[in-house]
C-alpha cells in the first residue's frame, strides 16, 4: 500500500465509529434508575415543557431518565441535594461518555472542545478592555464556553451559567457541552445534522457560515430538499442514506462512504481560517485521545515523542495528520457527489483565495503591525489605537469572510462581502492609518511591505486610470 | 358566728386548705401568664438580636419574603423557629439557652468571619429541627392544601408529589444566607469563600476553625 493510503487509512482507523453514529457500549442493566422515574412526575408540572422534551426523545423510548444523566456522587464539585437525591446540574461530555463512549472520545481535544483554550488569550485584550464581564458571559462565553464556577452554596456562579458554549469547561474538568448541539432536552439527531444547529455560533460578521451556506449551491440544495434529507435516520451515510444536499455535519462530521462519522469537527480541516495568516497545519493527536493543531511550517512532531497541549502540559504524540491527509478525508466527503478532478479543482480555487489573502493582505498588514509596535509607533495597549481596529476586522472579520467564503462556495461572500471589503479596508483604511503614525518611516514600511508585492503592481500605473470613476473615456457598462 | 359549711364541699377542705387552692390557681395562671408572656417577648426580632451574632443573621432576613410581603404578613425569628403551643415553645426556649451559654462562653460568634464558618452546622441543625416537627411552625401560616401557586402545577405538586415529604425538603434557603445540604456542603470550598469574601489570606478559615 502506498504510503499516502497507509497514512489515510490509519487517520480513519483511528477515528473509526462505524457508519452513523457509534453504537451504545453500555449495558441497559446501568440505566433506568427506579428513582429517577419520581422526578418526571413533579417535573411534569414544575417544567412541562422540557419534560416533554425528553417524554418525546430517543432517550425515553430506552428507559434513559433523568437521574441516569443527573446523578452526582456527593463529593462532585458541583453535586447538590435535591428531594433525596445527589445530582448535578451540569451533564457534563464526561456524563454523556458513560453511554456515549465513542463520540466522547473523539470530541475530545477537538477545536470545539478546546473552544476556550484557543482563545484564551485572544479574548482579554478583546473581551475584557473594549466590554467588560457582562459581555464576556452573554457573549463570548455562549459560543466558546464559560469556565463553570461553583459557589460556596452549591450554587453555580450566575457569572459562567447558564452556559452551553461548545468548550465549556464543566465542574468535573472535562471540556465540552453536548447540548450545544444536541439541544436539551430532546438531543435529537435531527436537530444536530442541520444547519440550524451551528447558526448560533457560525454566524454573523467574523464566522459567516450560515449566510455562506445559504448562499451556496449546497445550501440552495438543502433549502429546496430539507424534507428528503432522512434526518432521523439511526444510519445517516452520505451518499447512501440520503442524497438531496449535504449539510454542516454532513462535510464536517458525517460519514460518507468509507469515511466514518467523527465528532471532531475540525478533523478534516486543512487551514485555519480565522488567523491574520492562514497556515495550513497538522493535527497531533495525543496517546490520552487529546489532540492540537501545529502549523505545517513547523516540522510534524514525531510519534512517540512529547510536545506542549494549548494548555502547556506534555503530550504524548501517538499519531500526525498531515494536511494532505486531512484534505483526502474531507475529500472523500465531496467524492459522494463530484468526481476526482472536479474536487481538486474546487479545492485549488478554495487554497487560491486563502493564499492570495495571505500574500497581498494578511503577511503585509501583519508584518507593518509588527513593525509599528517594534518601532514604539503604537503602544503595546490593545485597542487604543484606530489602526489596531482596522487590522483586526481585516483578517478576523472580512479576511475570515472571504476565507469562509471560498471554502463553502459563497461567490459573494468571497468578493463583495469578502475580499471586496478586505481590500477597500486595506488600501482606504488600514494604509491611511499607517501613514498617519508611522510618520517618516511610512514610505519606506508601505513601499517594503506592499508596493514591492507583485500583486500590488497596479499602483505603480497611476495612467491606466478608470473609466468606472470617471478617469479617461466612460464606456458602456457592458463593453 | 359560724357559718354552715356547703353541703358539696368535702370535709378536709377547710378555710386554710380553699385558700391555699386559690392562692395556687392564681400562681398557676400567672406562670402561664408570664410563660405565654415571656415567649411572646422572647420570640420577638429585637429580643433574639440583642445579641450581636444574632445580628448577622438577621440582615439576610430583613430582604427576605418573610419580612418583606406585599401584604404586610411579617414572620418573625420566634414564628419559625419556636414550636406552636405554649408547652412546646417554653421547650424550646430552654433548649435555646444553649445558644445564650455558647454565646457568652463559646467562639466570637459576634465576629462575622467566625459567625459565618460556623453558619453551616447551624443551617444543618435548624434544618433537622424543622424536619424532626414536620415543619410546624412552617405550617402555622401555610397550609399545605390550600397551596395554590402561580404557575400551573403548583397547586397539584403540592397534593400529589410533596406527600410525604415536609416543607423543608424541598424549601431550604428562604431566608437566611444560603447554604448547601449536609450531604453535599464542601467545608474547603466554604472556607475558601469566606477567606475570599473577608479577604483573609489563605488557611486563616480553617485555624480560625480550629481554635
Amino acid at each position: 500500500m502506498p504510503s499516502s493510503k497507509m497514512g489515510l487509512f490509519a487517520l480513519l482507523c483511528l477515528l473509526v465509529s462505524g457508519a452513523g453514529a457509534a453504537k451504545v457500549t453500555l449495558s441497559p442493566d446501568n440505566w433506568g434508575n427506579p428513582a429517577g422515574e419520581e422526578c418526571v412526575s413533579c417535573h411534569s408540572k414544575s417544567s412541562a415543557g422540557l419534560t416533554e422534551q425528553w417524554r418525546h426523545s430517543a432517550h425515553a423510548k430506552v428507559g434513559v431518565n433523568c437521574l441516569d444523566c443527573h446523578q452526582a456522587s456527593t463529593d462532585d464539585a458541583d453535586a447538590i441535594t435535591h428531594e433525596g437525591q445527589t445530582i448535578a446540574t451540569i451533564v457534563s461530555p464526561k456524563d454523556c461518555g458513560r453511554c456515549h463512549a465513542v463520540e466522547e472520545q473523539q470530541q475530545r481535544g477537538s477545536v470545539h472542545a478546546e473552544a476556550v483554550a484557543v482563545i484564551a488569550r485572544r479574548m482579554p485584550a478583546m473581551v475584557t478592555n473594549l466590554a467588560g464581564p457582562a459581555v464576556e458571559a452573554a457573549g463570548c462565553a455562549q459560543c466558546h464556553g464559560s469556565t463553570v464556577r461553583v459557589q460556596a452554596n452549591g450554587e453555580l456562579d450566575p457569572d459562567t451559567w447558564p452556559n452551553s458554549g461548545i468548550g465549556r469547561i464543566n465542574p468535573d474538568r472535562s471540556r465540552g457541552s453536548c447540548s450545544s448541539c444536541h439541544g436539551r432536552h430532546a438531543f435529537s439527531k435531527a436537530q444536530a445534522r442541520k444547519p440550524e444547529a451551528c447558526v448560533r455560533c457560525h454566524s454573523g460578521p467574523d464566522s459567516p457560515d450560515k449566510e455562506v451556506f445559504e448562499a451556496s449551491k449546497h445550501g440552495m440544495a438543502f433549502a429546496s430538499h430539507h424534507d428528503q434529507m432522512n434526518l432521523d435516520a439511526e444510519s445517516w451515510v452520505a451518499g447512501k442514506d440520503y442524497f438531496a444536499a449535504p449539510t454542516c455535519a454532513t462535510c464536517h462530521m458525517g460519514a460518507a462512504g468509507k469515511l466514518p462519522a467523527t465528532h471532531d469537527v475540525g478533523m478534516r480541516n486543512v487551514w485555519n481560517l480565522n488567523t491574520p495568516v492562514s497556515e495550513r497545519q497538522h493535527l497531533v493527536v495525543f496517546a490520552d485521545g487529546g489532540k492540537r493543531e501545529f502549523p505545517e511550517s513547523m516540522d510534524a512532531p514525531k510519534r512517540g515523542s512529547k510536545v506542549p497541549r494549548l494548555d502547556g502540559a506534555e503530550g504524548d504524540v501517538k499519531m500526525v495528520a498531515t494536511p494532505d491527509r486531512r484534505r483526502q478525508a474531507m475529500s472523500l466527503v465531496c467524492r459522494e457527489c463530484h468526481g476526482k478532478d472536479f474536487v481538486e479543482a474546487f479545492m485549488r480555487q478554495f487554497d487560491g483565495v486563502v493564499d492570495l489573502y495571505n500574500r497581498k493582505f494578511g503577511e503585509p498588514a501583519r508584518a507593518i503591525m509588527q513593525a509599528l509596535y517594534s518601532t514604539g509607533r503604537l503602544t503595546p495597549t490593545p485597542f487604543d489605537e484606530p489602526i489596531e481596529f482596522a487590522f483586526w476586522e481585516l483578517w478576523h472579520d472580512e479576511g475570515a469572510r472571504a476565507r469562509h467564503g471560498a471554502a463553502m462556495m459563497s461567490p459573494n461572500h468571497v468578493w463583495w462581502e469578502g475580499m471586496y471589503v478586505v481590500a477597500r479596508n486595506f488600501y482606504g483604511r488600514f494604509l491611511p492609518e499607517v501613514r498617519a503614525v508611522a510618520g517618516d518611516g511610512a514610505d519606506a514600511l508601505i513601499a517594503k511591505h506592499v508596493q514591492d508585492l507583485p500583486e500590488n503592481e497596479w499602483l505603480k500605473h497611476p495612467e491606466r486610470g478608470s473609466p468606472l470613476l470617471g478617469v479617461g473615456t466612460a464606456r458602456s457598462a457592458h463593453e | 358566728m359560724s357559718r354552715r359549711r356547703p353541703w358539696w364541699l368535702p370535709g378536709f377542705v377547710t378555710r386554710h386548705v380553699l385558700f391555699a387552692m386559690v392562692f395556687a390557681g392564681l400562681c398557676g395562671i400567672g406562670v402561664m401568664v408570664f410563660l405565654i408572656e415571656f415567649d411572646h417577648y422572647t420570640s420577638t426580632e429585637a429580643f433574639c438580636t440583642s445579641c450581636h451574632s444574632m445580628e448577622l443573621a438577621a440582615v439576610p432576613y430583613r430582604k427576605s419574603s418573610h419580612f418583606v410581603s406585599a401584604s404586610g404578613v411579617r414572620a418573625s425569628c420566634g414564628d419559625c423557629h419556636v414550636s406552636p403551643g405554649i408547652f412546646a415553645a417554653t421547650w424550646d426556649h430552654f433548649i435555646g439557652g444553649k445558644d445564650v451559654i455558647r454565646q457568652l462562653i463559646g467562639a466570637d460568634y459576634d465576629d462575622p468571619v467566625v459567625n459565618a464558618l460556623h453558619l453551616p452546622e447551624a443551617a444543618f441543625s435548624a434544618r433537622e429541627w424543622f424536619r424532626a416537627r414536620d415543619s410546624a411552625t412552617c405550617r402555622r401560616c401555610h397550609e399545605q392544601d390550600a397551596i395554590v401557586g402561580e404557575r400551573a402545577g403548583t397547586q397539584a405538586i403540592h397534593q400529589e408529589d410533596a406527600k410525604g415529604k415536609t416543607c423543608v425538603d424541598c424549601h431550604i434557603n428562604l431566608v437566611h444566607r444560603k447554604v448547601p445540604e449536609r450531604a453535599t456542603f464542601k467545608r474547603d470550598a466554604w472556607n475558601r469563600m469566606v477567606e475570599t469574601e473577608f479577604d483573609l489570606e489563605a488557611g486563616a478559615a480553617d485555624r480560625l476553625l480550629d481554635e
